[in-house]
């Protein structure tokens, strides 16, 4: 189906689809600008600016095209996540290391996304704005434990200061090609008949139960 | 004592603070169960749609690559029409003509573009026959519903977008259906006769049987639906449904019961006409790329099922998008009541910064982001899935553009590095735009270009402007409740 590789067995081209999470001011509109900023630069930013982005790359003689959906963070936008996050390869979860909220959300989102997409997309939690260590209120021990126990991986980057943000993306498309390559092998040993249900979305009930959006539930 | 008191309002102011974080991860837990459910929700639709889709190459694949022992009926069909094809090439020389030309000069884009609108115009080649055997079919299994009225909804008027968007476009005066307030139904005579025409061939009949004056019947079809409007003839008026609120009160428990049957059953309906529209677009793409061989390579591929496609869908879309609209009356209501309440809203109504629009009251009669809206407008000009994305990227692109400039007048040493649109700025404003389209049935257009859109398109730019679309028109569809008012300003 439409992500993982495409092409003749040659000349390879991966196109991942990668969708940024996290709440309003985190950065993760800079986190994205600055990676793509020599694009930027070049004034061949797409119209979409930073909403959007798109970035080719050639990573251990593989052509990778990067397509890279920003999220609004905004709790009243999150009715149709899931059609955001479908298909995706990745995701890059970023919260601000001085602001516990956003950490939190983070948390929510890893649980929403595992839920949906199962093992198959690469996480990536992203502690950003490390110029202001001194106001940390997220712990990096907390942070980087709590990335271990959800199977994602902990980054910490300032956008601001250009620190932790092209490591952040080269090792995530490292891990995507790695994922798509072991899902090629698996369907290259005839593993046909599942192949194509791909992003190990779980099987659920059959009748959509059509929940009203106010549905209240009682939380524990 | 005295040193009691104060510890105690420490502890107290401890145990208060610790209270207040705790009510605040339950509510926090509270929004993330609900947002589960509703993503559950969308996500099992989702499944489902990735289910058909698998189900249907797979059914299609068992077609193609059956046992070569015994052909199966629609090996035998890929036959006779090939069949066709070159009996047809027996008969003209163009084809042979621009195969040689194309083997000439085999990187000139304009030159298949070319050959490929020319065999579009050729209605007699096969493949075209076989494009009209296709339309027909599922004209046929669209009309009986779209032209049946409800009656017990007629709250939602199926109004012809485009005539409602331009009324000033002039339209040929013999076809002057839309001020008469016509509807479909009245014209069943052509249906029934294409009923007749085609119930039987509906079986595997090679296309060679459509004779000439079936072809002359669709041209009436074809004139018939480009040029009609889906105005029920009590919705004589124009404007927006004012009547919406009158009109569906009196449903008693029972009638509930049956809408609630009748839209499952337009849902499986509308379920089925996709599916086949998807196997008569593959199908007739590969007849294209059997008949000429020089088109089977991955860009000119593409070009050629564009051009099919928008072959395809001009004449239908409007019965289309009719049936989808039932479907999604529910949502095109709230949508509708949403406009209406918010119909002179300004941008900061729904959340967006304000940095990101002027605040000095505009010229009279114009508001911000107009470009934008007068451009998603623009999205029920056309009858082609793929134009119409275009145009919603568009729109996207245009209110980047927007923001850009209102942006530069706040901060006038604004470099465009320093900031640019993100997600959390543009869904607040496609909202806005959307609401001040005052178009509901762009929910149904997004629904159905959800279905069509190419799977190559889905991780682009194409795919990430209907996927925000979307999810402001959902927004849209939940602000008449009140309920999510725009979350703190940032």
């Amino acid at each position: 189906m439409a992500a993982g590789g495409t092409g003749g067995n040659g000349g390879k081209t991966y196109s991942f689809k990668v969708v940024l999470l996290g709440e309003g001011c985190v950065g993760k509109t800079s986190l994205v600008l600055r990676y793509c900023e020599n694009k930027f630069n070049d004034k061949h930013i797409t119209t979409l600016q930073a909403s959007f982005l798109t970035k080719k790359l050639n990573i251990t003689g593989k052509r990778v095209n990067l397509a890279i959906w920003d999220t609004a963070g905004q709790e009243r936008f999150h009715a149709l996540g899931p059609i955001y996050y479908r298909d995706s390869n990745g995701a890059i979860l970023v919260y601000d290391i001085t602001d516990e909220d956003s950490f939190q959300k983070v948390k929510n989102w890893v649980k929403e996304l595992r839920k949906m997409l199962g093992n198959e997309i690469c996480l990536c939690i992203v502690g950003n704005k490390i110029d202001l260590d001194k106001d940390r209120h997220v712990s990096v021990e907390e942070a980087e434990s709590y990335a271990e126990s959800v199977g994602a991986k902990h980054y910490h980057t300032s956008a601001k200061i250009s620190k932790g943000i092209e490591e952040l993306f080269l090792d995530l498309c490292k891990r995507m090609m790695d994922t798509a390559q072991a899902e090629e092998r698996l369907k290259g040993n005839g593993a046909s008949q599942s192949a194509s249900g791909r992003r190990g979305v779980q099987i659920v009930d059959d009748e959509p139960q059509a929940t009203p959006a106010g549905g209240c539930c009682s939380s524990g | 004592m005295m040193k009691r008191k104060p510890r105690r309002q420490v502890e107290l102011r401890a145990y208060w603070t610790k209270l207040k974080a705790f009510v605040k991860t339950l509510s926090l837990q509270r929004q993330m169960m609900e947002n589960l459910i509703i993503a559950k929700a969308r996500q099992d639709a989702l499944q489902r749609k990735m289910e058909e889709r698998r189900l249907r190459l797979q059914e299609e694949a068992n077609r193609r690559f059956a046992a070569s022992g015994a052909v199966t009926a629609e090996e035998q069909e890929q036959r006779t029409l090939y069949t066709n094809v070159l009996e047809y090439e027996q008969d003209h020389d163009w084809p042979k003509l621009w195969k040689a030309n194309i083997q000439e000069n085999p990187d000139s884009i304009t030159l298949v573009s070319h050959l490929v609108s020319y065999l579009l115009s050729q209605s007699d080649h096969p493949v075209m026959k076989l494009l009209r055997r296709h339309q027909y079919r599922i004209y046929n299994r669209l009309y009986p519903i779209v032209s049946k009225r409800f009656p017990q909804s007629p709250a939602l008027p199926l109004r012809a977008s485009h005539h409602m968007l331009h009324p000033e476009t002039p339209r040929k005066p013999t076809r002057t259906v839309s001020s008469s307030g016509q509807s479909f139904s009245t014209d069943s005579s052509l249906s029934r006769d294409l009923h007749t025409n085609y119930d039987d061939e509906d079986l595997e009949e090679p296309p060679t049987e459509v004779t000439v004056d079936r072809e002359n019947s669709f041209e009436d079809l074809e004139q018939f639906l480009t040029q009609l409007d889906w105005a029920p003839p009590h919705s004589s008026t124009d404007d927006t449904g004012s009547d919406t609120e009158t009109t569906c009160d009196a449903s008693s428990l029972d009638e509930s019961h049956i809408r609630e049957m009748e839209m499952r059953a337009l849902k499986e309906h509308l379920k089925s006409i996709v599916k086949d529209i998807h196997i008569a677009v593959d199908q007739l793409l590969s007849l294209c790329l059997l008949s000429f061989e020089c088109l089977n390579t991955a860009r000119f591929k593409d070009l050629c099922l564009a051009s099919i496609e928008e072959a395809f869908f001009t004449p239908l879309w409007s019965a289309l998008v009719a049936l989808f609209r039932k479907v999604n009356r529910d949502r095109e209501q709230a949508c509708e009541a949403s406009m209406k309440l918010y119909q002179d809203a300004l941008p900061g109504d729904v959340g967006v910064p304000l940095k990101l629009f002027p605040q000095d009251p505009c010229i009279q009669g114009s508001y911000p982001y107009e470009s934008a809206v007068h451009e998603l407008k623009l999205v029920f000009k056309d009858g082609c899935p793929q134009r119409k994305l275009e145009c919603i990227v568009r729109t996207l692109r245009q209110i980047c553009a927007c923001a850009e400039e209102y942006r530069c007048i706040h901060e006038a040493d604004a470099t465009p590095t320093t900031a640019a649109i993100g997600a959390d700025d543009l869904l607040p404003i496609l909202s806005f735009v959307a609401l001040r389209s005052q178009c509901p049935q762009l929910v149904s257009e997004c629904a159905a270009l959800e279905e069509f859109i190419h799977e190559g398109y889905l991780i682009g730019e194409e795919g990430y402007c209907l996927t925000s679309m979307q999810s402001a028109l959902a927004y849209v569809e939940s602000l008449h409740l009140g309920a999510q008012l725009p979350d703190a300003l940032t």
